[in-house]
């Protein structure tokens, strides 16, 4: 299992413009696997993208959208995706003009394979 | 302007039809566009640009065919689009030239125009938009004649499809190009403010549109052809989750938020900031492609916004 999830952050941290990958246990907020740039600091992204996932996850299922597969938040200097796999996440922070399509493409591939 | 033969129209037709993926969604928006059929041609690249959502040509004629509805925000964004896919589209800065022309926006006009005048020289409508540019400087204070506010509408308008034989296709007659009205770009209708993304749900680019306060109350929109949920529901479930993304954004120095994207089971959802801590939500097609959703939370923030200044 731990092969899969380094080789999930791994793919992922290589597409063009990624600051950072990781698989987080999704209700501790806690990062199993990361790979970050240097002064990307992995244990405050896990938990607070985490907890933005399981706010926004919660208020869509309430809503009656059904389960979020996959969050992105756009800001001005950069993006963080988040792809639900069960008890786990896949954390992406990519720079505001990296390949989003490749990254939530990986990041989507990464999470179905650690479901 | 010249119509294409009936068998080819029929064959584009017949391919769209086929296969809804089929580039030849473009020259039949093109015919239909030359026919003055320009609800068809509109919804022809909507549907197209789904499935080709970087097609430059698709997003110019979009342009073009907003521009001749009198939805000058809307040609702007598409022009703004094809101007991020191709900086050097001539049409496009040509465009937004005439956009900021129109706007009474002297400053951005000239940078557009003159930049087109220096992709093509001898384009006469460019060089009669600077020269209205330079007799603006010169009498700033001297109003526009009345017989001169002809529409702007006949820019593009009359060409489609009454234009002049001798006036290449798509430029404006040089009368119509000093003759810039002063109204403001239209507003959308919104005697019943439910109805203000009624123009893009019916094109089928959203499921729906709310734009909700600051207490996720819903101040206009409507989420009617989104299944199992209401509006009110839906903004004051979501509205909640706003703090955490703009505190999430700043806690990891990424600046402020813009949006949120969401990819749930029955449709995406985007949400993203307005003026006054405003929010607007849209939902979209689950299959819809994500980038094409973007760009409709982007339209649909015009439209917002321009219904906030107008009526909030």
């Amino acid at each position: 299992m731990s092969d899969i999830l380094s080789q999930s952050v791994d793919r992922l941290s290589r597409v063009s413009g990624v600051l950072g990958a990781m698989v987080v246990e999704a209700d501790a907020g806690v990062p199993v696997v990361a790979e970050m740039t240097a002064g990307v600091d992995s244990g405050p992204v896990a938990a607070l993208a985490s907890s933005l996932f399981r706010r926004t996850a919660n208020a869509a299922t309430t809503a009656g959208f059904g389960a979020v597969r996959t969050m992105q938040l756009e800001a001005d200097h950069g993006h963080v995706i988040v792809a639900g796999a069960g008890e786990l996440l896949v954390v992406v922070v990519a720079e505001r003009n990296a390949q989003l399509g490749l990254v939530r493409l990986e990041a989507s591939r990464a999470a179905e394979a650690l479901a | 302007m010249k119509v294409p033969p009936p068998s080819d129209l029929q064959r584009w037709s017949e391919e769209v039809a086929r296969d809804p993926k089929s580039p030849a969604f473009l020259p039949l928006a093109r015919a239909y566009r030359k026919q003055g059929r320009r609800d068809a041609a509109l919804r022809l690249c909507l549907r197209g640009l789904q499935h080709h959502p970087t097609h430059v040509e698709a997003h110019g004629l979009l342009a073009l065919l907003y521009f001749e509805s009198g939805q000058r925000a809307r040609a702007y964004d598409e022009w703004s689009i094809v101007l991020r896919l191709d900086p050097e589209n001539f049409e496009a800065i040509r465009g937004m030239g005439f956009y900021h022309l129109e706007q009474n926006d002297d400053a951005a006009a000239r940078t557009h125009l003159e930049r087109a005048a220096a992709m093509k020289p001898n384009d006469v409508t460019v060089r009669e938009a600077l020269k209205i540019l330079d007799e603006r400087k010169a009498e700033t204070s001297a109003p526009l004649a009345p017989d001169n506010l002809a529409a702007w509408d006949d820019y593009i308008g009359t060409a489609v499809p009454a234009a002049p034989a001798a006036r290449p296709p798509n430029t404006p007659p040089p009368s119509a190009l000093r003759a810039v009205p002063t109204r403001p770009a239209p507003r959308p209708g919104v005697a019943d403010p439910r109805r203000v993304f009624d123009d893009f749900i019916r094109a089928g680019q959203i499921l729906g549109g709310l734009i909700l306060d600051q207490q996720g109350l819903v101040l206009a929109g409507s989420l009617a052809g989104v299944a199992g949920t209401t509006a009110e529901t839906v903004g004051a479930i979501l509205n909640g989750a706003i703090e955490e993304a703009a505190r999430t954004a700043s806690l990891l120095s990424l600046g402020h938020w813009c949006g949120i994207l969401l990819d749930a089971d029955s449709v995406q959802l985007h949400l993203s900031p307005l003026d006054d801590g405003n929010i607007l939500l849209i939902a979209a097609r689950r299959d819809a492609p994500a980038g094409w959703v973007l760009r409709s939370a982007q339209q649909a923030g015009v439209a917002a916004r321009q219904f906030l200044e107008a009526y909030a």
